[in-house]
């Protein structure tokens, strides 16, 4: 830090306290995937879907992040919180149900994963910042979405949104979801509630990654650029 | 929380030959919600010149309404356009006058001689240090960004629509890498007969 003056004398405001002489706050602030998370239940599997962006403060650190992640075959995590919290975590639930996997000769259920996340989230939850929703599919209960937020607490929805960007969705989810729809009806509403939050959430950007798990695998799509759903915009 | 990142903004200027643009991002955010698409940070202070203001919202504002009216005054006064040389000074005055107690922005000036033509680029932080280059000035939440797209692309004496493929890829490129700045942009090109001003279509995100 550059120090010339050789009095005491700290003014009120400075370019220090403002931040422009002192370390820049992408060099400072942690990884947050700030984010828009959503997931949602069909007759047959589900529908999961996460913006892009990582950011450092305000330095977007990487703008094709990939936050849907694999935990098993058949079972996927979406993201959101602190980067290195929830990658730690996912990487150690992967650790158990490939175990389990190995031990009982069958795919995990969707609530077995979503149980060892809540454990980890529950147990270290002074420590984490991680918002997690579990969907997948599995033999016996079909498509399910669980939702794990900050505290460690777990319950099973049919349609789950989570990430910052997800308080510009709550009025979308609860206008447009109905019981019952198919898979490309579920894909339009995932890619457009991820769209929206993307245009008003700085946290939240870049490309719209989705993905279908069903009982025969993942199928995973990127909407990039013109792709992404238009919405209402003045101008 | 700094205050410079609370609203969010990214202005650039450029020289050109005989010409000069300027360039700023559309976004009003409050922290991370997007507010509107449209504000305008850019002012005009006379025919050809310019001042683009990034930083609190609420100064933009004010700052740009008294710089105005001050204008004004010296016009009536003078009975002539002000030189962008004496501009910069008067801003420098307006913000060095809160010395203590700031106007949360840091001023992107941009304009032609009145009499000469001659091209005009400056900055200044927020107490009101004055910077003229002879290449461009960038200020806003992304400047770390912008200084190495300018950096980059720069080159010096390009014709006006040159210089507006240059400054709009650096603006663009820039706010892309920032999470509280961008949602469009806009480039004003000054020129000796005529200013310009173009919408840039962006990322909304």
């Amino acid at each position: 830090m550059a120090s010339i003056m050789t009095s005491n004398y700290q003014p009120a405001v400075s370019a220090v306290s403002t931040g422009t002489l002192s370390q820049p706050d992408w060099l400072t602030s942690e990884l947050s995937t700030g984010t828009t998370i959503a997931a949602v239940e069909f007759d047959g599997g589900v529908i999961i879907g996460a913006d892009s962006r990582t950011t450092s403060g305000a330095y977007i650190a990487n703008r094709v992040t990939d936050k849907l992640t694999k935990v098993t075959d058949y079972i996927y995590c979406c993201r959101s919180g602190s980067a290195a919290d929830t990658q730690a975590v996912a990487d150690i639930v992967n650790y158990h149900l490939n175990f389990y996997k190995m031990e009982m000769g069958e795919e995990p259920l969707v609530k077995t994963a979503a149980s060892v996340f809540r454990t980890l989230c529950y147990n270290n939850r002074d420590s984490l910042s991680a918002g997690i929703l579990v969907a997948g599919w599995d033999k016996r209960n079909g498509g399910q979405v669980y939702t794990i937020p900050l505290g460690g607490m777990w319950t099973r929805m049919p349609v789950a949104i989570g990430g910052s960007g997800s308080t510009y969705l709550y009025g979308y989810a609860d206008a447009n979801y109905k019981p019952g729809m198919t898979k490309d009806e579920c894909l339009k509403f995932i890619a457009n509630a991820i769209s929206l939050a993307i245009n008003r959430d700085g946290s939240s950007g870049g490309v719209i990654r989705l993905a279908c798990i069903t009982k025969d695998g993942v199928e995973r799509h990127v909407l990039t650029g013109d792709q992404l759903p238009k919405f209402y915009e003045d101008s | 929380m700094s205050i410079m990142s609370y609203n969010g903004a990214a202005i650039m200027a450029m020289k050109g030959k005989e010409c000069v643009a300027i360039a700023a991002d559309r976004r009003f955010g409050i922290q991370a919600q997007t507010i509107n698409t449209q504000f305008d940070k850019i002012f005009e202070m006379g025919p050809k010149l310019y001042v683009g203001l990034p930083g609190l919202a609420t100064d933009v504002q004010t700052v740009a309404q008294r710089l105005k009216f001050r204008l004004n005054l010296y016009e009536l006064k003078e009975n002539r356009n002000i030189k962008p040389k004496t501009f910069l000074s008067m801003v420098s005055n307006l913000l060095y006058s809160r010395r203590f107690g700031p106007y949360f922005v840091e001023p992107v000036i941009a304009g032609l001689d009145p009499k000469t033509s001659e091209p005009f680029i400056a900055s200044l932080d927020l107490i009101g240090c004055p910077m003229i280059t002879e290449d461009f000035v960038v200020s806003g939440t992304c400047s770390e960004q912008m200084y190495g797209m300018c950096e980059t692309l720069y080159k010096p004496d390009q014709e006006p629509d040159d210089l507006f493929e240059t400054i709009s890829q650096c603006l663009l490129n820039a706010v892309d890498r920032d999470a509280v700045s961008g949602w469009g942009g806009v480039v004003y090109i000054i020129e000796k007969d005529k200013v310009t001003k173009r919408i840039l279509k962006g990322r909304m995100d």
